[in-house]
């Protein structure tokens, strides 16, 4: 068998820019289900009984149906109900922040429920508020404790995007099926994909792990 | 406004804090019974007895981290207040070191000592940090300011304990099995330091199973069981002549023999 990768040479700039789609949809993921996990998470440890109801709701909706469910649904389903319409991309973004946020506020609320309860009381015998025991002993511990799970959300998120390209985003994925049924190599390209994902994660989650263990004793009451 | 008739100075010891019938409740069960005592201005009060009878929770009431199912506690001539606000106002006058140090990982000692005046009163950092760089220096932790928790010895870490409480320039510390969690080799260095503070005039309350601590720094212990103070009195009349039998089995218990 012989290999050709003229393909995906001669259409680097056309794949880097579906890198760079790919991209561009991870950090927009990722502060929408940041924003989304945190205020979900900080609601299910600190907010009424009656608001956690509506948010272990969303969680179990999220973790229970497949993203690729909720990607097809906002952007087929969506429409047609409520007359709304999102580009493409704004609906994956949407679907995989949605999905991702679930997981987010998990992780927020086991890392605050990890701070043991006697760093509470020590801060609350210093005179401090529930608030300023939250905000200044509390979060920062959970923060660190919280790091290595947020690695493996970085490189989710990333690997997840690849599922807009079932609604024709012009991603890494999109963009390689399109190369490999034009050039008939999908060999040769599908394989230049794999590679390139697994070059971006690679260096991504070692980043966290190295940054972790050196920030833990932080986290370690 | 209330006014407050200033303290007489020498011959009336004034009370710093007053117990009154105290109860405490989980659920069913009586975790303090009708306690009464009385903390003087100056006064080592020494709490003494097995586990479980009650003393983490009368000073966990002192400050109301919980709150009393019964009988009223008298801070400084008035009862604790129910309010949160005011709460945290009487919190700021105690000082409280906890078994396990509680010390903050992700702060350096300095900034453990300094984050209560910094939070709470609103210090400036500079100064916060210079009050806090004098209380480690008065714990003889002046060399390990920048040092993190995790690199400090169990005994190490509850003298910046005590300087963190310190920083509120507290009227009264209480103490919970400081030195239970420690090696014995650093037992001495907390203890001497609580000494110190004791010398200085400072009020304290101490849950302690040290009981030679107890003998020679305590101005009063109290020996706590089931939720009750069996009895009270002076160190030598509870180490040399207790009243009850149940002080004695507890003194011989601990290896105390008068
Ligand atoms: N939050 C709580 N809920 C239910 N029971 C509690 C709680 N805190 C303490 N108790 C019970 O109250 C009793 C007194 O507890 P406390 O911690 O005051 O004892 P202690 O005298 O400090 O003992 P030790 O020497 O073991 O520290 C114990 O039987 C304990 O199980
Ligand atoms: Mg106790």
């Amino acid at each position: 068998m012989e290999f050709d990768f003229s393909p995906v040479v001669d259409s680097w700039r056309y794949l880097l820019d579906g890198v760079g789609i790919s991209l561009m949809l991870s950090v927009w993921t990722m502060l929408g289900s940041l924003a989304l996990g945190a205020a979900v998470g900080l609601g299910r440890v600190y907010g009424s009984a009656w608001l956690r109801v509506p948010l272990v709701f969303y969680i179990d909706t999220m973790r229970s149906i497949p993203v690729l469910v909720v990607l097809v649904w906002i952007y087929f389903a969506m429409p047609l109900l409520t007359g709304l319409n999102l580009s493409p991309f704004w609906s994956a973004a949407v679907a995989l922040s949605l999905h991702i946020a679930a997981y987010v506020a998990e992780i927020i609320r086991a890392g605050i429920q990890s701070v043991r309860e006697g760093q509470t009381r020590a801060g609350l015998a210093l005179g401090m508020s529930t608030a300023q025991v939250v905000r200044v002993i509390v979060l920062p511990q959970a923060l660190v404790r919280m790091l290595p799970a947020f690695g493996s959300i970085v490189s989710v998120t990333i690997k997840d995007t690849a599922i807009a390209s079932v609604i024709a985003v012009p991603e890494l994925l999109r963009r390689s099926e399109t190369l490999a049924g034009q050039s008939f190599r999908p060999i040769e390209v599908f394989t230049a994909a794999m590679l390139i994902y697994f070059l971006l994660l690679v260096p991504a989650t070692r980043l966290i792990d190295l940054l972790y263990r050196r920030v833990a004793h932080l986290g370690r009451s | 406004m209330t006014m407050i008739a200033p303290k007489e100075s020498g011959s009336t010891p004034s009370p710093v804090l007053i117990y009154e019938k105290v109860r405490k409740l989980y659920g069913e069960f009586v975790a303090l019974d009708e306690v009464s005592l009385r903390v003087d201005a100056g006064e080592v009060v020494c709490l003494i007895g097995p586990s479980g009878s009650g003393k983490s929770t009368l000073l966990r009431c002192t400050n109301a981290l919980e709150p009393i199912s019964g009988g009223t506690i008298y801070f400084d001539g008035r009862a604790l207040p129910s309010v949160d606000r005011d709460i945290r106002k009487v919190r700021q006058r105690m000082g409280m070191v906890f078994q396990n140090f509680e010390l903050f990982p992700h702060k350096s000692a300095l900034d453990n000592v300094a984050i209560g005046p910094m939070t709470v009163l609103g210090m400036p950092k500079t100064q916060a940090r210079e009050r806090a760089r004098a209380l480690l220096a008065k714990v003889n932790l002046a060399d390990k300011v920048d040092s993190f928790p995790s690199n400090l010895s169990g005994g190490q870490q509850q003298r910046v304990a005590i300087a963190r409480a310190l920083a509120m320039e507290p009227e009264v510390m209480l103490f919970d099995e400081p030195t239970s969690a420690l090696d014995p080799e650093t037992i001495g260095e907390v203890l001497n330091v609580m000494k110190a503070l004791a010398e200085e005039g400072m009020t304290m309350i101490v849950v302690t199973h040290e009981m030679a601590f107890a003998r020679r720094v305590a101005d009063r212990v109290a020996v706590f069981e089931h939720g009750t103070i069996l009895e009270h009195g002076s160190p030598e009349q509870i180490f040399e002549n207790p009243e009850t039998a149940r002080t004695r089995d507890f003194l011989s218990h601990l290896g105390w023999d008068g």
